[in-house]
């Protein structure tokens, strides 16, 4: 599967940074490097919402907060 | 005609404990492609050097740039300066590159350390004659310059440097030249080259100078045209026109902002890939459009550019920043302050709804000063700025 992280100028103030290596760490701790590949894109038009980060194609709004919950619901469940 | 032209770049160092500067540089445009460039050190230090060398510097390089002859900017000079209370004479030594069309350099020297040529990373003697007038001994040449050629001309201060401390006989010529080959990079810039040699000097003078020390460095080199482009235009109509005219411009194209950088994508029907590498945690990553030369996040790098850009035109410390570091905004000043002779900003105006948030420090009208105040510090640096709005 494939997750998109907003990395424009509205998410990066909102934390995209820490989401990404967030979600960096948790992947390779639970080894889906090959599973589960991590990329970047600039503005997805919805920086109200945001940190935008899509998961094959559906949108979902996250926050450094969030991202554990995010990836256990949503990656983990999902891969295994 | 050729397409050189000249990057100018030079840095001081007071005498420890004095407020003012007792060198100067002055520097007069002859037209489009003729300079003339002066360094004068004043007699002693302080308030009293400072006027001499104000005087002197200023003097020759109008009357050098109005044509005049040698002679008379010398007899002026010699009956204009306020003679020196303590020691009885009029004086302020001075380094004279008058640059001709860009091709040709008339070096006039007078008892400041001779002028030393780097071409291609070597050290080159430049032939001069003497000439005595008004009693001074006066050395003049005459080179054809090529591209790459960095001429250093420095106060004493910079060959005193570290005398009777860290060095016997201070940082002689020779030993300057050899520093000066061990560095050598084609791509610094005179500023940055001229940064790096003072630095050694303060170094050498354990950060005390025993003296003011200047040194001015006059690079030659080819034009070089950059194209940045920052935001969609005001009205979406415009978008294909401003996209056509950006990528019809001659050189380098750097494309900064998330929505600039998708309807560019769009445009060139090339895909985007962003990068998630964070190398500078400050900066968002960069990303690649085939045809592009440069895809950056937009506001937050070029807020960083700018603040490596003022700190170009003032004491250039960060140069050790931006010079070799990979973030977007390292990347955009190697190209702006480094490469580029001639930019183009392409700036659109319109309005991104998400950034008028108030928690956010992003909105409009701090988007637009930026590109303003970036584009009068790259003025300061020499370069020759066009700035289209969409």
């Amino acid at each position: 599967m494939k997750v998109t992280i907003c990395i424009g100028s509205s998410c990066h103030l909102k934390g995209s940074r820490q989401i990404v290596e967030q979600l960096q760490y948790l992947v390779k701790e639970n080894h889906l490097e090959d599973k589960v590949e991590l990329g970047g894109t600039f503005c997805m038009g919805n920086c109200v919402n945001g940190v935008n980060v899509t998961l094959d194609d559906k949108l979902y709004s996250l926050s450094p907060e969030t991202t554990k919950d995010f990836f256990d619901n949503e990656i983990l469940s999902k891969v295994q | 005609m050729n397409n050189l032209c000249t990057d100018i770049g030079y840095l001081s160092l007071n005498k420890w404990g004095e407020q003012l500067c007792g060198d100067r540089v002055e520097i007069v445009e002859q037209g489009e492609n003729s300079t003339v460039i002066v360094l004068a050190d004043g007699m002693g230090s302080g308030v009293k050097a400072n006027i001499l060398s104000s005087l002197t510097s200023k003097i020759i390089s109008t009357m050098m740039a109005a044509n005049m002859r040698l002679e008379d900017c010398v007899s002026t000079i010699a009956s204009t300066l306020p003679v020196c209370a303590v020691r009885g004479v009029a004086y302020s030594t001075f380094t004279i590159i008058h640059i001709i069309e860009n091709e040709e350099a008339e070096i006039i020297q007078y008892d400041n350390p001779l002028l030393i040529l780097i071409r291609d990373g070597k050290f080159v003697e430049i032939p001069k004659t003497g000439t005595e007038i008004e009693g001074k001994m006066i050395y003049k040449s005459k080179i054809s310059l090529q591209e790459n050629d960095f001429l250093f001309t420095m106060s004493d201060g910079a060959i005193h440097a570290g005398v009777g401390d860290s060095l016997n006989f201070g940082w002689e010529r020779k030993d300057i030249i050899e520093f000066l080959e061990m560095m050598y990079d084609q791509s610094y810039t005179a500023k940055t080259y001229a940064s790096i040699l003072l630095e050694e000097c303060n170094h050498l003078y354990g950060g005390h100078p025993g003296d003011d020390t200047t040194v001015c460095v006059v690079k030659v080199r080819d034009r070089s045209q950059v194209n940045l482009m920052i935001g969609p235009p005001s009205d979406r109509k415009d978008t294909n026109k401003m996209l056509s005219l950006f990528f019809s411009k001659e050189g380098k194209h750097i494309v900064c902002g998330g929505t600039t950088s998708t309807i560019t994508s769009e445009f060139l029907k090339k895909p985007m890939i962003a990068d998630l590498d964070y190398l500078d945690p400050e900066i968002p990553p960069t990303a690649k459009i085939e045809g592009v030369d440069l895809v950056t996040e937009g506001v937050i790098t070029i807020s960083k550019v700018l603040e490596y850009a003022k700190d170009v035109i003032t004491d250039n410390t960060s140069y050790t920043q931006w010079g070799y570091k990979r973030d977007g905004a390292s990347l955009i000043s190697r190209m702006l302050f480094e490469e580029a002779t001639d930019i183009n900003f392409f700036v659109g105006r319109a309005i991104n709804p998400a950034h008028q948030n108030p928690n956010l420090p992003i909105n409009f009208n701090i988007k637009m000063r930026l590109v303003e105040e970036l584009s009068e510090c790259l003025k300061k640096m020499g370069k020759r700025i066009k700035v289209s709005y969409f």
